[in-house]
Formats: structure tokens, C-alpha cells, sequence
């Protein structure tokens, strides 16, 4: 019991202060890209760390209409539960902090409270704009979370078929590179199921082309539009840290590798080596899934957006299961 | 008891770990509102919702009933709810059959595999 606490409690603080940093500069990455992509020299990338020293300085507006208590507690539950994630999530070499107290079904629970959290806090503002963007974040969680979960079980499945104890271990899964079990079928499949959550996390991240739960252009900022000051912080800051988790968790799956596996490297110098190659596949994950796909494409409209989730992305996910299902029953690569 | 870890073999599962995670980082989120400059209850102009100019509505033609609350999905499915809702017939003899008729494909499903 004592190691679980302390774990939880120290790890959280430690987890916490990597989560805010991180994501703040993969957000500075990322509109870096961007800017860079559409011929524009962009912001500094420290320039989110300066958004969230502005936004503290502001004033915290607290609508006519709202719903204080609500209005005031869901960015702090968001990104509360934003760091919690982390908890459960390997980072380089480093095993997850909460790594043998839950699992990928857990992590993938715990990805839809911020957005739930945003959606309470939405409906707590008192605004039609807001009212609209809430409606429309569920239905986008609805959307996206089908293609999510195949990918994750379908994973999860291939290694327990190949003989892998814990298959939904975050600590299994970053150990045991699914690729490596695979034949010619599965390694099809699992490409189309990277292909799945590549298009997955745009819509976690509430991003280009699935921010209809925000769109400026139409509802002004949709559930945040009543929103400032330090409230608006905390949930910038919570969207960071699910950037990092989403990142990682996309990096657990499909690119699990550490730069140790093939050299020879022990001690600090190993551990070094490994974040410096785990950050490297953060990035290539948001340059990707995000920073390019918000780049080439404009917003989806809320009942497209269900449409390709539901249709095509599901196709892909089902498709790319069906192959990882083959490869085992045909006796590609590794069956127990 | 409450606080062992449900090892399924294929996962695990801690609620009090989560739980006493979430309180710290409850704490910590918490510490970071407090940073942030004191709440301003809204008065005037700035207390109503931003709406572009527009007068603001009643709370009655704003609110979002039940049937309108998933939108997309509905309107995304047009085509499959086109088909299902003319089924609710609402006359129980038709549901009897539905439930008879489906047994009667599980029974024959579960009897050839």
C-alpha cells in the first residue's frame, strides 16, 4: 500500500511538471510547423508558455448565466484527469509511474473526462454558442472513440494470441513490440490500424479538421467561448497535456522501440538516449496526426465528421482487425 | 479487499491508486487557478454570453431538447433510422415477433456452430 501512495503521490507531482512542459512546447512544435507549411514564420516556440503567463493575468469573467461551481471546477477536473493519464503511460525506457495499477482500457477511459469535463463546463456557461460546442464535443467522442477501442483490443488481441501475458499492460505493450509477432497479414493490418489512430488523435485533441466543438469561425470558440483568464488557462494547459498522452499513447502502440534495444548504451547515459529517441517519435506522431493534417485540410462539419469516423476510419480499424485475426489463424508469425 | 489489484491476466486495475493520483492532481490543477487573477462576476455588457451582437434569446429558445442533443450522429444515420424508426410500430404483438423471430436465429445460429 505504501509504495502505491507514494508512487501515486510523488509520481504525480513529477508526471504533472513533464506534462504541462512538454505539452506546451509540442504545442510551440507544432504551430511552428504549421506556420512554416503555410509560408509564415510563426510564433516562438515558447510562445504557449507566454498564452498561459497572459491568461493568469487576466481577469476570470464569470457569466450571468453560468453555472459558478461547475463553471469554475470543470477546467481544474480536465486537467486533473489529463495528468492522471500520464500516470499510466511509459515514457522512454521509463516504465509508467502507475504502470501495474491499470491498464490501456483504463488509460482509454480516462482519454474521454477532459472532454467531458469540457462538455460539462460548456453547458454550465450559459451561452448558445457553448450549448452548441458541448452538444457537438459528444458527439464527436461518440465518433471517434469506436475506431480507438478496435485498434487498442485488436493490438491487445494479436499479442495475446502470440502467447503475451497482460496484453493490455501499458508495460507489456511497450516491451513487446507487436510488429515483431506479426506475418506479411498482420503487419497490413497494423498499418492500417496506425493509419486509424493517426486520424484518431486529431479528433481527441479537439483539432483541424475536427474542432467543430470550437470553430471560430462559426460559434466563436463553441464550449470555451465564455471562458478567460485562469479558467481558460487550465484547459489550455489540460489540451497540452492530452497532447503528450495521445502522442505517447499512438508511440506505445506502433513504435514502441528504444534506442538501447540495438546499442549498447547502460546507465544514465541508456535512459538519456531513450527520451531523446522517445521525444523523436512525439514529434514525428504530431507532425503527422496533427500539425499536417491540420494544415491540408479545413474543418469537417459535425454530421460529416460522424460519417468518416463512423464510416470510413471503423472500415479501416474493422479491416486492419480482420488481418491481425487472419495472421493469427493462418499461423503467421508468432501463434502460442 | 478495496485496496488489492484486480489482476485479470490480461490487465490490471487499482482504483485507489487512480484515486488518490486524481486528488494530487486535483490539488495541483487547483493550485494553478489559484495563480490566476480573482473571479469577476460578470456585470452588464461583460456578465451577458458573447452572441456577435445579436440579442440574446431567451433560455427557452436556446435550450437543446433531448432529440436534438445528438444531432450529428441522427443526421449522419438518416439512412439506417429511415429504416428502424417505422419498425416501433408500437403495437406489442409486432415486438413479441421481433423477440421470437430473433431467438429463433439465435437457437438456429448457436445450434449450427
Amino acid at each position: 500500500m505504501i509504495p502505491m501512495i507514494t508512487a501515486a503521490v510523488l509520481g504525480c507531482i513529477g508526471i504533472a511538471v513533464y506534462g504541462m512542459f512538454f505539452g506546451l512546447v509540442l504545442q510551440g512544435v507544432d504551430r511552428k510547423w504549421a506556420a512554416r507549411m503555410q509560408a509564415r514564420y510563426g510564433p516562438p516556440l515558447h510562445q504557449p508558455f507566454i498564452d498561459i503567463a497572459k491568461l493568469l493575468c487576466k481577469d476570470n469573467i464569470i457569466p450571468k448565466n453560468a453555472v459558478k461551481s461547475v463553471f469554475n471546477a470543470a477546467p481544474v477536473i480536465a486537467l486533473a484527469a489529463s495528468i492522471t493519464i500520464l500516470l499510466y503511460l511509459p515514457i522512454g525506457s521509463i516504465m509508467p509511474v502507475l504502470g501495474g495499477w491499470g491498464d490501456i482500457i483504463l488509460v482509454i477511459y480516462l482519454l474521454t473526462v477532459p472532454g467531458l469535463a469540457m462538455v460539462a463546463g460548456g453547458l454550465a456557461s450559459g451561452s448558445p454558442y457553448a450549448t452548441v460546442g458541448s452538444q457537438r464535443e459528444m458527439v464527436t467522442m461518440i465518433a471517434y472513440e469506436l475506431p480507438l477501442a478496435i485498434a487498442v483490443v485488436a493490438i491487445a488481441w494479436r499479442l495475446n494470441a502470440a502467447g503475451v501475458a497482460d496484453p493490455f499492460s501499458l508495460v507489456t505493450l511497450a516491451q513487446t513490440p507487436v510488429w515483431g509477432v506479426v506475418g506479411i497479414p498482420g503487419i497490413i493490418g497494423l498499418l492500417l490500424l496506425m493509419l486509424a489512430i493517426a486520424w484518431v488523435t486529431p479528433a481527441e485533441l479537439s483539432r483541424v479538421p475536427c474542432d467543430t466543438p470550437e470553430a471560430e469561425t462559426e460559434l466563436c470558440g463553441g464550449l470555451l467561448v465564455e471562458y478567460s483568464g485562469k479558467n481558460l488557462a487550465l484547459f489550455s494547459l489540460s489540451g497540452a497535456v492530452k497532447m503528450v498522452a495521445m502522442a505517447t499513447l499512438t508511440v506505445v502502440l506502433f513504435l514502441p522501440w528504444n534506442l538501447t534495444w540495438f546499442i549498447p548504451l547502460t546507465g544514465a547515459v541508456g535512459i538519456v538516449a531513450d527520451l531523446a529517441f522517445f521525444v523523436l517519435k512525439v514529434l514525428l506522431v504530431v507532425f503527422f496526426s496533427v500539425s499536417l493534417i491540420r494544415v491540408g485540410m479545413a474543418r469537417f462539419r459535425i454530421n460529416h465528421l460522424v460519417t468518416f469516423y463512423w464510416g470510413y476510419i471503423t472500415l479501416i480499424g474493422f479491416t486492419g482487425m480482420i488481418l491481425l485475426v487472419l495472421d493469427a489463424v493462418l499461423g503467421m508469425g508468432v501463434v502460442a | 479487499m478495496l485496496t488489492d489489484t484486480l489482476l485479470t491476466g490480461f490487465g490490471a486495475w487499482n482504483p485507489i491508486a487512480w484515486v488518490i493520483a486524481f486528488a494530487v492532481a486535483l490539488f495541483i490543477a487547483w493550485i494553478i487557478q489559484r495563480m490566476g487573477e480573482p473571479d469577476v462576476p460578470g456585470e452588464g455588457e461583460s456578465g451577458k454570453p458573447y452572441l456577435s451582437g445579436n440579442d440574446e434569446p431567451t433560455p427557452e429558445a436556446t435550450h437543446i431538447g433531448g432529440s436534438n442533443l445528438y444531432w450529428g450522429c441522427t443526421e449522419a444515420m438518416n439512412g439506417y433510422y429511415a429504416r428502424i424508426v417505422p419498425l416501433h410500430t408500437g403495437c406489442l404483438t409486432d415486438y413479441v415477433l421481433w423477440v421470437l423471430g430473433t431467438f429463433a436465429l439465435l437457437v438456429i445460429f448457436i445450434g449450427v456452430l
